[in-house]
């Protein structure tokens, strides 16, 4: 379980995050949505030590603010970021690769691992990814994640430039690792129907500060909350 | 065949590595005398060229200042020789390297918290300060005279292998020429497995993409400054293996010059592969052939003022041409040309 409680981040003069609290648990999807400049990938980036926050961030009982990206990373806590950060230039296996650097697992069960739950990488093991479309490249990022067997899945934008039946289909495979690999996923979309779709539970930021949270279906029917991040009149 | 290379890759890289060094070692038995050392001097340099290639083309670090750890290898051979002649040279050639990795590890504290032309700079002072604290240093280093040892001797075993009247001749030409690419071998194979190592995939992510570096567990910090030391601990061998070879090491050697000559060798064979480091290696023992061709088609006097400069001109055009021909190098243009002929 991610605990969230009081974080603040500031750039500057502007402040990103205001007093945040909320709680990820362990083996559900938590999706954070807003506005842009709300502050949803500023919050993904304090959790996995990216920026610099004041407050608390704990894994259990871990306080996780204060350490070393990489620490955080090698504590289980796998964050894919706004773009995916695949490696054009480099093969499927050879990203796939990429993420064990942390890991303890023997190299070849690893990727025996990614290659059954993403069959259509193994398929194009040997493609370079600049070859892939979105979707794959989408499921490349996330496979590399989950590679090292992280506790805690950070995704930020999954959706960002897919075509919609291609989001629908990263949606599901989301809602699928986190049952069966009982991860705790926090998943920041803009794509905020989508994400209310598989989620939990939700928290909507606005400027930095919680707007609401709760139960995802809840959130999905509050009226307001309608109209100003899913588009839909009341 | 393939099959076997990916479940053994390290077996596969070991007798890779055996076939190209019987092969080279061969052709030392049918080279002249000055081809071998023309070998054995490009070996050597294919050492330096390959920690550079590690350095610029895997962890995306450029240094101007390899030259200056070539010059610590090449005394701290020297001075050693000087005071245990009769120790095996493998000693020689480990505590350059190591004092070379260390010296890495010194310029890489502050080095490795800069980038890209303040890096540079950093280095390019590192290389401009070398030659006159060598100059100075005149109890360790010998001053401008610089230091001697006895060159490498010829076992008897190896003697006896060459008959005729210049047999002896031969024979220690060969010698060093053999011994250098023993030693380039193991170099070869050492890096040939860092490169497809843990290290050496963290350190492509470094260079590629720091953020997803750092979110997969790597420390920038602490990877930056191991590919820095391991760069210098082969450029503290190759001059180790290059004072082995001329018997001498004296301050002018290892200036600035040397390393930007080392930066276009390396530009010049393919940055950040292993074949690259061989060619670029080959093209500095072969350069002077190369200018003396192109003073015969020139008319160009090499006594003037130009002919005393051609080499410089030479490889400027050179690098020229390969950046914008072949970017990648001429093992690069090798592989283009290959993929062309299949077309």
């Amino acid at each position: 379980m991610i605990r969230v409680a009081g974080l603040s981040v500031t750039y500057g003069a502007v402040r990103a995050l205001r007093d945040v609290s909320f709680e990820a648990p362990t083996g559900q999807i938590t999706t954070v949505i807003g506005a842009n400049g709300a502050g949803k990938t500023t919050l993904l980036r304090s959790i996995s030590g990216l920026a610099r926050a004041e407050g608390s961030i704990r894994l259990d009982e871990r306080e996780l603010l204060g350490m070393a990206t990489e620490d955080v990373a090698r504590l289980g806590v796998a964050h894919v970021p706004e773009g995916r950060g695949v490696i054009a230039e480099l093969t499927v296996e050879e990203n796939l690769r990429l993420g064990t650097l942390a890991s303890k697992v023997p190299l070849a069960e690893s990727l025996a691992s990614q290659y059954a739950q993403f069959p259509a990488l193994e398929r194009r093991r040997r493609n370079y990814a600049a070859t892939l479309s979105g979707g794959e490249r989408q499921m490349l990022a996330m496979a590399r994640a989950l590679i090292a067997r992280p506790s805690v899945l950070l995704l930020d934008e999954p959706s960002l430039g897919l075509a919609p039946q291609v989001t629908a289909e990263t949606m599901r495979t989301i809602a699928q690792l986190c049952a069966s690999e009982s991860l705790t996923v926090i998943l920041v979309e803009q794509n905020a129907k989508s994400a209310l779709r598989i989620a939990h539970d939700a928290v909507v930021l606005h400027l930095g500060q919680v707007a609401a949270a709760g139960p995802s279906r809840e959130i999905a029917a509050d009226p307001e909350l309608r109209r100003y991040y899913l588009g839909v009149a009341s | 065949m393939s099959s076997l290379r990916q479940r053994f890759p390290s077996a596969w890289r070991l007798v890779a590595t055996l076939l190209l060094l019987v092969l080279a070692v061969a052709l030392s038995f049918v080279l002249s005398p000055l081809d071998d050392s023309k070998l054995a001097g490009g070996a050597a340099i294919s050492i330096v060229i390959l920690g550079l290639s590690w350095l610029i083309g895997w962890s995306g670090q450029v240094s101007l200042g390899n030259a200056g750890f070539m010059a610590i290898g090449a005394y701290v051979t020297a001075i050693w020789a000087n005071h245990h002649a009769t120790s095996p040279i493998v000693w020689s050639l480990v505590l350059s390297t190591v004092i070379g990795g260390l010296s890495g590890l010194v310029l890489a504290l502050p080095a490795t918290r800069l980038r890209g032309p303040y890096l540079a700079g950093m280095t390019l002072a590192f290389s401009f300060a070398v030659t006159p604290l060598a100059l100075n240093w005149r109890g360790f280093t010998g001053g401008s005279g610089g230091l001697f040892i006895n060159f490498l001797s010829t076992p008897a075993w190896f003697g006896g292998l060459f008959s005729g009247p210049d047999a002896l001749i031969r024979a220690n030409a060969q010698w060093p020429a053999d011994v250098t690419l023993v030693v380039a071998a193991v170099a070869f194979y050492f890096m040939a497995n860092l490169f497809h190592s843990r290290v050496g995939r963290a350190m492509r992510l470094v260079r590629d993409n720091e953020v997803a570096a750092e979110l997969s567990g790597v420390n920038l910090q602490r990877a930056r400054t191991l590919a820095f030391v391991i760069s210098a601990a082969y450029a503290g061998l190759g001059g180790s293996v290059m004072t082995l070879l001329s018997g001498s090491v004296t301050p002018q050697t290892y200036g600035l010059t040397l390393s930007i000559l080392l930066l276009t060798l390396m530009v010049l064979g393919g940055i950040g592969t292993l074949s690259g480091a061989i060619l670029g290696g080959l093209i500095y023992s072969y350069s002077d052939n190369l200018v003396s061709l192109v003073n015969k088609v020139s008319g160009i006097n090499p006594t003037s003022t130009l002919g005393a400069n051609l080499k410089g001109i030479v490889f400027g055009v050179l690098l020229i041409l390969t950046m914008m021909l072949a970017p990648r190098g001429l093992v690069g243009a090798g592989a283009w040309l290959r993929r062309a002929a299949r077309r």
